[in-house]
């Protein structure tokens, strides 16, 4: 277990810049996620941290020793693939015990080892099979085993969840928590999929197009969304965003026009050289209802009506043509079709400037800052 | 159920096209290959009389080939000699090939199309050409072999190799590796590539160097291609005659040093200066030919084939 450290990585490949400077600490035992969209350099940061690939520029630091040159072996780390990547001629027992023969580790302290990460993940009863012979679920799980044995200072995933069903990916989510609870090392997990990454991160990072727009607790990330693109890339169905003009600015308070014409005041610090600007507002599905009362309001026609039991998300299209998202209570009987008028707290709004960067948001009630 | 709407084949009906498509390869297979195999191995329980008329012998042939002691002799130093040529295909040629395929699959390398084409070439050239080329570079009145090796000071260790009883099959098996050495390259490489590259990095994260990871990663998953190049490499060397004939002419020569059963079967068949050429004593050697070609490839498919588990990637 150990702490890592990035400083200002780069990567390009020949002329394509694929990370721009990327800085991060990761403390002794934390559970961080990278996510982001396809592209975003999610997957080669990893790589660069497993020394897979080589750094371009700047300095990764595991355990205050610069590790930029040195070999996988040597960085003390462990990776679970996407694919499994398990070795199809050897069985489980040989899988995970691979690493630690290569180590010439003893005979008798490598059958512990890998009998004990065989009991952790429930594999005893497989360890003379191949992998072929495995449900998928069981493969996951000897690909962590084979990482749980060498005992890394780091733990790398790379979208380990992927390839698994629905079902599965839930359970073995919560699988992969226990064992971060039970091991606490440090662990680094990429994943383009924002659930996961919200319920199994200590800290996520969002990278996008190479730069990491925001790290922070889930949380964190959820109701202080750094930049317009985590407001719209964490939580599900995504934020709805619509333009607004700047009419008025006061000391903690901003004055917008909504494209319907109606004015309304919203508690952000705004300096008055944005007065006559078009802002982004931002506002959670979750956070908007037709039976709510709030300062912010949309009128439209519902599109789409999606039931999934315990809500009903509508799809409304507004008169100046752009589209809602908005979630409603489950017994909530509004077909396509209909009028609907979905009103907001003020508080719930988030305002980002040209530029996508939010605007500071002042006196935010529990329901919209709660931070663990 | 009394009316099942699953549609059924009726074979009556489907019969006529099955048997029009399988019929032109079935007929070209029977008239080329099975015909005249059958054909040959009656031949050989004949022997020819005066005038030309056949004479069944029973297993006679077999016996002059395999008992007569003059008979006997060259058949199995044809067999040997063969087999030594199997042996250098075997030792030099394979381990050769696999570890070019195992250098040309690493990532960095630059000219990679170069390298394989070169090494590729001499497959695509005539076995005639080849030996005469070979046969020119190392001779020891004109060839600029020994040349060559003066440049690195070696010139002390040239002898004349193709005409040394010694060292002239080594050589022909040699020359045969160099022109030949592209095709195991080439198989085992395109089964190296077929191996996820996720597999390599899991491997290299454990730990494993780059001959580490070939040693347990790559090899044991290119076993069955190694085993499928092993038995081409069998089967060719068995039939093999081009190259000897070529360079050493049907007499194999230095004193039968490179006769292989190819030789053996053309001597036979057709005759050479002195000895006269006979037919059915040809048709035994082929068939034995054919015999011991068919023990290898039943080993390969029932022993070797057996063994080696082909993973799913």
């Amino acid at each position: 277990m150990a702490d890592l450290k990035l400083d200002q990585i780069r990567k390009s490949y020949g002329a394509v810049d694929v990370l721009h400077g990327v800085d991060l600490d990761v403390k002794d035992g934390e559970f961080v996620v990278f996510v982001g969209p396809s592209g975003c350099g999610k997957s080669t940061l990893l790589r660069i941290i497993a020394g897979l690939e080589d750094i371009t520029g700047g300095d990764l630091m595991i355990d205050g020793d610069i590790v930029n040159t040195k070999s996988p072996r040597d960085r003390g780390i462990a990776m679970v693939f996407q694919s499994y990547a398990l070795y199809p001629h050897m069985s489980v027992y040989k899988n995970m015990a691979f690493g630690l023969k290569l180590a010439k580790t003893n005979k008798a302290e490598l059958d512990e080892r890998v009998r004990n990460a065989a009991k952790i993940l429930q594999l005893d009863a497989l360890l003379d099979r191949r992998p072929a012979e495995l449900s998928g679920g069981q493969r996951q799980r000897v690909a962590i085993g084979r990482a749980i044995v060498r005992q890394p200072k780091v733990f790398l995933f790379d979208e380990p969840l992927s390839n698994l069903d629905a079902a599965l990916r839930v359970q073995t989510r919560i699988e992969i928590a226990k064992l971060h609870q039970k091991l606490k090392s440090t662990i680094i997990y990429v994943t383009h999929d924002q659930i996961e990454a919200m319920t199994l991160a200590d800290k996520i990072v969002v990278l996008n197009a190479g730069n990491v727009e925001q790290v922070g607790s889930p949380m964190e990330l959820y109701h202080h969304p750094k930049t317009r693109f985590v407001a719209g890339f964490i939580g599900s169905p995504a934020m709805n965003f619509t333009r607004v003009t700047i009419t008025a600015v006061e000391p903690g308070r901003v004055t917008v026009q909504t494209p319907g014409g109606k004015s309304a005041v919203l508690p952000f610090e705004v300096t008055t050289d944005h007065i006559g600007t078009e802002v982004e507002l931002g506002i959670r599905p979750e956070h908007m209802g037709l039976d709510r009362a709030g300062e912010l309001g949309v009128d439209g026609e519902v599109e789409v009506v999606e039931k999934l039991g315990d809500s009903v998300y509508l799809y409304v299209r507004l008169a100046n043509g752009d589209r809602v998202t908005l979630r409603a209570p489950g017994h909530c009987r509004i077909k396509i079709g209909e009028a609907v008028s979905a009103r907001a707290d003020a508080a719930a709004a988030h305002l980002f400037d040209r530029n996508g960067q939010a605007f500071a948001k002042l006196d935010c009630p529990e329901e919209y800052s709660a931070m663990e | 159920m009394a009316h099942s709407t699953r549609p059924m084949t009726d074979w009556r009906k489907a019969k006529l096209p099955v048997f029009a498509f399988l019929a032109p390869a079935t007929i070209i297979y029977t008239v080329f290959m099975i015909y005249p195999l059958l054909d040959s191995i009656r031949l050989s329980f004949y022997t020819s009389v005066s005038g030309g008329d056949l004479t069944f012998v029973g297993l006679d042939n077999y016996r002059t080939i395999l008992g007569d002691p003059g008979w006997s002799a060259t058949f199995w130093n044809a067999f040997w000699n063969n087999m030594k040529f199997f042996a250098v295909h075997m030792l030099v040629q394979n381990p050769i090939g696999i570890a070019l395929a195992a250098v040309l699959s690493l990532p960095q390398l630059k000219l990679r199309n170069t390298y394989r084409t070169l090494i590729f070439m001499p497959t695509m050239l005539s076995v005639v050409v080849v030996g005469f080329i070979w046969q020119l570079i190392l001779s020891p009145v004109w060839g600029v072999g020994p040349e060559i090796l003066d440049i690195f000071g070696l010139k002390s260790l040239f002898g004349p190799w193709l005409g040394k009883e010694g060292s002239a099959l080594i050589t022909l098996a040699l020359i045969s590796v160099w022109q030949w050495v592209g095709i195991p390259m080439m198989l085992i490489y395109a089964a190296l590539l077929a191996i996820p590259e996720d597999l390599v990095d899991a491997a290299v994260v454990d730990g494993a160097s780059h001959f580490e990871v070939f040693l347990h990663i790559k090899l044991p998953l290119v076993l069955p291609t190694i085993a499928m190049v092993s038995i081409l490499t069998f089967v060719s060397n068995f039939n093999a005659f081009d190259l000897i004939y070529s360079v050493k002419g049907a007499l194999a020569g230095p004193n039968f040093s490179t006769d292989i059963m190819g030789t053996l079967f053309y001597r036979t068949f057709f005759g050479y200066q002195l000895q006269l050429g006979s037919p059915t004593l040809g048709a035994t050697v082929a068939s034995l030919m054919f015999i011991i070609i068919l023990v290898g490839v039943l080993f390969y498919l029932f022993v070797v084939q057996r063994r080696l588990s082909r993973y799913q990637l």
